[in-house]
């Protein structure tokens, strides 16, 4: 056998090894759309028919509304908060050498290896215990407030690559022509660092957006697309939830391609 | 990075960027943790909290067989999960990083999307693909299988199943990295010193994505030691794991401090486990851990 033979062999290997995890990757997500397009009342094969009737039933369904609310709520608060606080963490740990450096970067990014269910349940107790001292109840904003928590880090991550790939030098050139540290940022800094910003955010957008675990224990009473759609896992339930859950995939599908159509415009623009 | 700048905490530029999210972390997740702490050594009684200051939750903890038992079963679990990621996502990270050129940002798209998806959603459409009356059963009884051929659903398997889904991502995305950074030059100079593809590939790629693979197995193994949504929907609750057991803890038992010991327990043995892992292998040969 040649190289050449040896080469095309483990290209077909990798590829279908590829193909493989992809299929398995998509397998639940295109059952949902299936299930979605059931006409009949029950989520069972064969369907009765095909139709777009539970996306009609979607749209007059209170609750489904609500949730769906709610998640675009969370996810922008806790997407521009997120950001911003794990944007300049992201230029602290990559440009500055500071005491407690290694505190820092490992306390800004700790909840990325804590499992969510259970930062959830820590912070449910954290709340739970200052609510009873200062009288309030879990809702919304303390599912903002976990939701933040738990992006920052990843935001802090994917920004600090793009700090890496950075110049400093630029910022020193805008000083020396006499740019004051705001004008700095405003012109420099901001704009080389928009393509990992920007990426960030859209990341932080879709983790909120898609969160179960911290949603499910600090929302209190309050329901997001997630939890709702749980608590019809649990009920034995209607095409309206694989519906709902088709309508959650198409904006998350949307930004994943802008946000990879940018990254590529900015590296063709940096040759 | 070369030219890192020195900065001291009295400077407003580094006051500026590093303090939100100092104390962010330091509200939202040292000072709940530390609560945690505190809350085991409380009672609960009449589903309310009572400040007691005893050892009565520690004696319970260690007193029960059972607790440690399902501790046994989801790490058991939690480190097979960790076995057949790493396995399955070496090859996609090693072609992704180095041969699938044309196609390589439309695969990065398609594993993005599938991964930001929320995992609730995705477990649902398992149960939906995987059910007795199910999309796979249908599927496979029209081509000529026996009914009901898939029958794993509400089983260990089918647990394992969604924790591999939801977390595969993680290591691809861990592995790739670290292939990526490979310097290609070290591969070649194996080639001019005459090693074969297989012998290059065995004594230089992979020494050199240890830490990648190191990094990879520890994050999924914490992840995968948390899951809830996984047992709860796919296995069906009839094994459960630690993160259920906890969940039940504080929902139907109202036992806030029981199931802050619990939740102590379960992160001080998977770290444990990490260390005394990281520890060993690297007595064994040199440099295994990142």
């Amino acid at each position: 056998m040649t190289a050449r033979h040896h080469d095309i062999l483990i290209n077909a290997l990798l590829y279908s090894v590829m193909a493989g995890v992809l299929l398995f990757f998509y397998i639940p997500i295109f059952t949902l759309i299936a299930f979605s397009l059931q006409e009949g009342r029950y989520l069972t094969l064969p369907f009765d028919g095909i139709s777009l009737k539970w996306y009609g039933a979607l749209l007059n369904s209170a609750p489904a509304l609500t949730a769906l609310r709610n998640s675009t709520l969370i996810a922008v608060v806790a997407t521009f908060f997120a950001t911003a606080i794990g944007t300049t963490a992201a230029i602290a740990a990559v440009r500055y050498r500071f005491r407690g450096k290694a505190i820092f970067q490992g306390l800004a990014g700790a909840p990325l290896a804590f499992p969510q269910l259970l930062l959830g349940i820590v912070l449910l107790l954290w709340f739970s215990v200052l609510g009873r001292w200062f009288g309030f109840n879990t809702g919304l904003v303390t599912a903002m407030i976990g939701h933040i928590v738990y992006i920052t880090p990843f935001v802090m991550v994917i920004v600090a690559v793009q700090v890496h790939a950075f110049d400093p030098q630029l910022e020193d050139a805008a000083r020396d022509c006499g740019a004051t540290t705001w004008e700095v940022y405003r012109h420099v800094t901001i704009p080389l660092l928009w393509p990992g910003i920007f990426s960030a955010a859209i990341f932080a957008f879709l983790l909120s957006w898609g969160n179960f675990y911290i949603t499910y224990s600090l929302a209190g009473s309050a329901r997001t697309v997630p939890t709702f759609i749980f608590s019809g896992i649990a009920v034995g339930s209607s095409p309206l939830y694989p519906a709902i859950a088709t309508v959650v995939f198409i904006p998350g599908l949307l930004l994943v391609v802008a946000a990879t159509g940018l990254r590529r415009r900015s590296r063709l623009q940096g040759r | 990075m070369d030219q890192l700048v020195n900065r001291s905490w009295r400077d407003p530029e580094l006051l500026l960027k590093a303090l939100p999210s100092v104390l962010l972390q330091t509200l939202g997740f040292a000072a709940p943790l530390a609560m945690t702490f505190i809350l085991t050594f409380q009672r609960t009684r009449d589903f309310q909290l009572r400040w007691t200051w005893d050892l009565a939750t520690w004696a319970d903890v260690f007193s029960k067989p059972h607790y440690w038992t399902i501790l046994g079963h989801t790490l058991f679990m939690a480190a097979a999960c960790v076995a057949a990621c790493i396995l399955l996502a070496f090859p996609i990270a090693y072609g992704l990083a180095t041969r699938f050129r044309t196609l390589e940002s439309e695969i990065k798209i398609l594993i993005t999307f599938a991964f930001i998806t929320d995992a609730t959603l995705k477990t649902f459409g398992w149960v939906l693909f995987l059910d007795k009356k199910g999309a796979a059963n249908y599927l496979l009884e029209r081509l000529g299988f026996p009914p009901e051929a898939v029958s794993f659903l509400f089983t260990d398997w089918a647990t394992l199943l969604g924790m591999i889904y939801n977390l595969l991502p993680f290591a691809i995305f861990t592995l790739y990295i670290s292939i990526s950074n490979i310097d290609r030059n070290l591969i070649l100079a194996a080639y001019d010193a005459g090693a074969g593809k297989w012998r290059a590939h065995w004594e230089v790629t992979l020494p050199l994505c240890k830490p990648g693979i190191w990094a990879g197995s520890v994050l999924i193994f914490l992840l995968g030691v948390g899951v809830f949504l996984e047992p709860k929907v796919l296995g069906g609750g009839t094994s459960p794991m630690s993160a259920e057991l906890i969940r039940q803890t504080f929902e139907t038992r109202v036992n806030w401090p029981l199931g802050a010991a619990l939740t102590l327990v379960l992160m001080v043995v998977s770290v444990f486990i990490v260390l005394l892992f990281t520890r060993v292998l690297n007595m064994k040969r040199g440099g295994f851990g990142a």
